[in-house]
Parts: structure tokens; C-alpha cells; sequence
């Protein structure tokens, strides 16, 4: 069912521009209601909103819905969101990490979660959740492999699983302190291993 | 309360959302006033973008028909105003310590409304939330003293401080406006001589400026006010226009 989709542009050299419609033009004519420029946004983002807001929560429809709240946020908020403090996909991928972790931390999604620990039969999708844009998948695999299996085992974990990091110590073994700057310095290795600005 | 360079260390977990909620509201209150954090925490999440995007999958085609039916019957929020926190209500407390309470709460009260009225994207809101209760609670102590000194080249400056919270929410009149190229920032000095910046002052053209916040304070510290290049620096370059002694 899933099948890759493409992400949309980043200022990043190594990229093409794609569809040609720069992400933070289009939220400024979104912000002014602007219906077909929503169209492309939508059409940009919702792979990797849903891509993400799917890795954190895993059940396929409580992630269509929390995409969609996502989505719409972006439609809502547009307005809010200020180029000089960082990018469109920057922007909208921190609204959906940060709806899909409350959704992960409210009580009702943790019930759920530990419910999908009972071995089930495994979808076909759940193989095609792994299949990523090669691109982005590629870069992000190099350079999470050029941190230290502790640093990546964290940030994955924090990101990718949208546990805290007291929760990322206690699953690891490692002291709190550990995890914090474990935590940092994989992100700020990641960020110069991907040369983002 | 955390060390100053122990939550520079939190930027990571909070550009991921990986902060328990306590830890989450104490970054905030300090990312206000460390330019630096705020600049760790924006390049980080570019990174974590990164991550995000490496996970697109084609979401269910019914998805889109439902997003963009749903999107012409929502509401967009405006532009967001600055939020002005005028420090008109602290100028005009009584420096006696009847009826300074009333006043105090009513501030607070005021400070609380205002942010959660002005606010609106959850972020911001939480952000503010967590600047705002810190204020409204030192504001709010039961120990709360208000000081107010002359600054040297003119103007007035006065603070609340509550030892019990070693906090001081400080603010002024008349302050003389600066060159674009400066700013007015705020440092807690310990009596053993070293400066700790509590940030900068958003000072408005009146000279009035939004209630800062300064942790970490002990009887025997003094608060400063310098004038530094804009962006601050990282120890006081300039004599103080204005030093106040927090006594026990």
C-alpha cells in the first residue's frame, strides 16, 4: 500500500529543485489563503508527515489521523511561520513530531502501543514503511553510521520511537546525564555530517 | 534549579521533543535569554528534518480529499503580534509593602491573560506560559522586595526579587533609548566579582522595559545593567549604568 513518495526541496545544494516551487513562498500564499498553493504544500509535505508521524506511532490510523491534524495545522498556522527562523520542511516536520509525541505520551496512545506489542499478523505495509526516498535515506544512513552506536541508538530512539530521554537512559542501561549530551552531540554530529546550515 | 551550562546541554533533547514536560517548561524559560541555545535548537531541528524526511511513505489517497475539504471550513490564525508585556503596572507599585500584594497579583493576573490571549500556535503559548508563571510567581511571593535605582545616564530601574525563589523580575523607566547597534543586558553579579548574564532587556521607545527574569540569585549578589553591543556578550564590556545590591 505505502509506496515511496517524494520529499519536498531543502535549500540543499546537493538537490535538485524538483518542482521548482520554493516550500517557504508557498506558506506565505498559504497563510493569505491562498487554496492551490495549500495543494502543493500538501502534495510537498504529506509524505513525510505521514512517513514520520507513522514511524513514531506505528498504527496506520491513528497515524492518518494525526497526519491530517498535522496538515491542517500547517494550513492553520501558516501565518506563524517566520523564514528567518528556519526552513518550511524544518518548520512543519517540528509540528509533526511534536503532535506525534503527544499523541505517543497521552495515556489512551500508550495503551494502544503496549496493545501492539502482542505479536499480530505482519502487514504487507509494514514492509513498505521501510522503504524510504533513497536519497534522503541514503545520506541519513551514512551519517547516522558515522556516529557512535550509542549517540545513533539514542537519537533514534528519541526521534524515530518519540521516547523522552529519562525513557531512552532507562531502555539503554546509561545514566541520565549520558543520554543528554549523547543526544546533542549525535545531533550536532548529524548536522555536520549533513551540512545544514 | 539547573545550572546555567547544564541546560545548554538540553538543546538536543528539545529540538526532538525528548524533554519530560518539567524539563521541556525550564529550557524554554531559559532559551528566551540565551541566544546562543536558540541558535543550537533551530540548526538541530533542521537536522532533525533531515531524519523526518528520510521516513516519507504515500500516505492513504483518501488523506488528501479530506485535508483539503477540511481546510476552506478552518479558520487560519492571523499574523502574530508582538506581544507587548508593557512593565507600566510594576513602575506604578507602591515601593511600601501594603497593598503592594493586591498589585502584584493583579499584575500577574494581567501578565498570565495577556500571554495566553496573544498567544496562539501551542509553542509559543507554552513558551510563553512558562516566562509568565515564572515572573507572576516571583511577582506573587510572599517574600517579594522592590527595589528601584536611578540608572546613571538616566532613568529608572526597579526590581522585584524573592530570595526564597532567588529570582528577580526587573524592569524600567525611562531608560535612555540606544543606537540599533546596542543593547541594554541584564547580569547577576556574585559578591566573589564573577557576571552571569540574565539576557537582554526588550526596552520600548518610552525607555520601559519588559519584565526580565534573573535566576540563580543570592543575598550578597548585585544586579547590573550594562550596555553591550547587540547580541550581548558573554561578561560585562562596559561599566554599569546600574548596580543594585540584593541584600538578605
Amino acid at each position: 500500500m505505502d509506496t515511496p513518495a517524494t520529499t519536498p526541496d531543502l535549500p540543499d545544494p546537493g538537490r535538485s529543485e524538483g518542482g521548482g516551487q520554493d516550500p517557504a513562498g508557498l506558506l506565505a500564499l498559504v497563510a493569505r489563503g491562498d487554496h492551490a498553493a495549500f495543494e502543493t504544500v500538501y502534495d510537498q509535505f504529506a509524505g513525510p508527515v505521514y512517513g514520520l508521524v507513522r514511524k513514531v506511532l506505528r498504527d496506520p490510523a491513528q497515524s492518518e489521523e494525526v497526519a491530517q491534524e498535522v496538515l491542517l495545522e500547517v494550513w492553520r498556522t501558516a501565518s506563524r511561520f517566520d523564514p528567518v527562523r528556519g526552513s518550511a520542511s524544518s518548520w512543519v516536520m517540528t509540528i509533526a513530531h511534536r503532535r506525534a509525541v503527544d499523541r505517543v505520551r497521552s495515556e489512551s496512545a500508550a495503551t494502544a502501543r503496549e496493545q501492539r506489542l502482542t505479536p499480530g499478523p505482519v502487514a504487507g505495509d509494514d514492509v513498505a514503511e521501510l522503504v524510504e526516498t533513497a536519497l534522503d535515506r541514503q545520506r541519513v544512513r551514512r551519517c547516522l553510521g558515522a556516529l557512535t552506536s550509542l549517540q545513533a541508538e539514542s537519537v533514534k530512539l528519541a526521534y524515530y520511537a518519540g521516547y523522552t530521554y529519562p525513557q531512552v537512559a532507562k531502555l539503554l542501561g546509561v545514566p541520565l546525564g549520558t543520554i543528554k549530551t549523547r543526544i546533542r552531540d549525535g545531533l550536532i554530529r548529524l548536522r555536520d555530517c549533513m551540512e545544514v546550515t | 534549579m539547573v545550572a546555567s551550562h547544564e541546560l545548554h546541554l538540553l538543546t538536543g533533547g528539545y529540538a526532538i521533543d525528548a524533554l519530560p514536560d518539567d524539563e521541556r517548561a525550564e529550557f524554554e524559560k531559559h532559551l528566551g535569554r540565551c541566544p546562543s541555545c536558540a541558535e543550537e535548537v533551530r540548526g538541530l531541528r533542521e537536522t532533525a528534518a533531515r531524519l523526518a524526511l528520510a521516513t516519507a511513505i504515500t500516505p492513504p489517497p483518501q488523506m488528501r480529499a479530506r485535508v483539503l475539504a477540511a481546510a476552506p471550513r478552518t479558520r487560519q490564525l492571523p499574523p502574530a503580534g508582538r506581544v507587548q508585556l508593557t512593565a507600566r503596572g510594576l513602575r506604578r507599585l507602591p515601593l511600601s509593602r501594603t497593598g503592594l500584594t493586591g498589585g502584584i497579583l493583579a499584575l500577574a493576573a494581567a501578565l498570565v491573560f495577556l500571554l495566553v490571549t496573544n498567544f496562539a500556535t501551542t509553542q509559543r503559548l507554552h513558551q510563553a506560559q512558562a516566562s509568565s508563571r515564572s515572573v507572576a510567581s516571583v511577582l506573587a511571593a510572599p517574600d517579594a522586595r522592590v527595589e528601584s535605582l536611578a540608572a546613571a545616564g538616566g532613568g529608572t530601574v526597579t526590581a522585584v526579587v524573592s530570595l526564597r525563589q532567588q529570582e528577580a523580575v526587573v524592569t524600567s523607566a525611562a531608560l535612555p533609548a540606544l543606537p540599533a547597534s546596542q543593547v541594554y543586558q541584564l547580569w547577576v553579579m556574585t559578591s566573589a566579582g564573577a557576571a552571569r548574564s540574565a539576557g537582554l532587556l526588550t526596552v520600548s521607545s518610552s525607555g520601559t522595559a519588559e519584565p526580565a527574569l534573573a535566576g540563580g540569585v543570592a543575598p550578597g549578589d548585585r544586579l547590573g545593567i550594562t550596555v553591550e553591543p547587540s547580541g550581548g556578550t558573554a561578561q560585562p564590556t562596559t561599566t554599569p549604568v546600574m548596580v543594585m545590591p540584593v541584600s538578605a
